[in-house]
């Protein structure tokens, strides 16, 4: 039981500490999918900032400090602005450097 | 004389010509809670205004102005109509995306050979297939009332010179055929087309066979 509550907690403040939310996305093709996807993303109150990457197939987010969105309320966002989601994931990197890489990797 | 020609309305007259003009072609439904605004100015034949509203992704609420002059009589419509837009089915794939949307609408429709104002009943449907560098569509919209029927068919294959992102500046070639039945147009109007998009802003522009211009533009936000 300490375990299970140890692990409970770790993975907790993993989640809390991610810098940036990483989601592949089928169905991104134009720059209004993009446009649609980012306003939805950015109506949750603890959203800090958002990129799309068409190449990539990429929406990437970060949250305000201290805050998260859980995978289930991303899913249903996107779900819910008409394109499916294939996987979400947590990165250390932060969403500058995100943003950055995708820059570079466009060049 | 030049300075004469610069005043405000001269000025502003090919912008409102493209304002004046819509992309049938556009996607009905561009995003959920977005607002679509449209217009399309085509080679004379046609000229159409619409403003849509998506409370969700697959459906969207609105109106549009519609005027067909026919190049082949004097016969010419105005046709202002109350739509509904749905999206049937997408598909999202990995790098593609297509989609069947269908709409129905009323209106009130004036024309220059029947007398006064007739109930305009609207149905139509969109087939599109896109990914970053290929395009396909084809629109098919039908205006009836009991002194007409009028359809507007359109295809139109696109292709983008490179694969653009969400920040660039997208552009397309695009080849369009359209068909008007109910004699607004004798054959087959083929025109060439570029067409422009960043962020939620979209401008195409092109000739047809006959040298007509057709002008569109379209905002999301």
């Amino acid at each position: 039981m300490k375990q299970f509550v140890l692990v409970a907690l770790f993975a907790l403040s993993t989640c809390a500490q991610a810098a940036t939310i990483e989601m592949d996305v089928n169905g991104l093709v134009c720059a209004f999918c993009a446009q649609g996807i980012e306003k939805k993303l950015r109506a949750f109150p603890a959203t800090a900032d958002v990129v799309v990457s068409l190449e990539k197939k990429l929406v990437a987010l970060s949250t305000k400090d201290g805050q998260d969105i859980p995978d289930d309320e991303l899913r249903a966002a996107l779900t819910k602005a008409g394109y499916t989601v294939k996987a979400i994931r947590r990165e250390d990197e932060s969403i500058d450097a995100v943003r950055q890489r995708l820059k570079a990797a466009a060049k | 004389m030049f300075l004469k020609f610069q005043t405000p309305w001269r000025l502003a007259a090919p912008l409102l010509l493209c304002v004046l003009s819509v992309p049938a072609m556009a996607k009905p439904i561009a995003f959920a809670e977005g607002t679509t605004i449209m217009a399309e100015y085509g080679a004379g034949t046609m000229e159409q205004v619409q403003a849509f509203y998506a409370p969700t992704y697959w459906l969207s609420l609105g109106a549009g102005d519609l005027h067909l002059d026919s190049d082949a009589s004097s016969r010419t419509r105005d046709i202002r109509y109350l739509r509904a837009n749905y999206l049937i089915h997408r598909w999202n794939l990995d790098d593609a995306q297509a989609n069947i949307f269908a709409w129905g609408g009323l209106g009130t429709a004036s024309g220059s050979d029947f007398h006064g104002s007739r109930l305009d009943r609207e149905a139509g449907f969109q087939a599109d297939y896109e990914t970053r560098r290929v395009y396909a569509s084809w629109v098919s919209d039908l205006h009836e009332s009991s002194a007409f029927s009028d359809r507007v068919d359109t295809l139109q294959l696109g292709f983008a010179p490179y694969a653009h992102d969400y920040q660039d500046l997208a552009t397309w070639f695009v080849l369009q055929a359209r068909d008007y039945s109910g004699g607004i147009h004798h054959g087959v109007e083929y025109a060439a087309l570029i067409r422009l998009f960043k962020g939620g802003t979209w401008v195409e522009a092109g000739v047809t066979r006959s040298g007509k211009p057709q002008l569109m533009m379209m905002f999301n936000f």
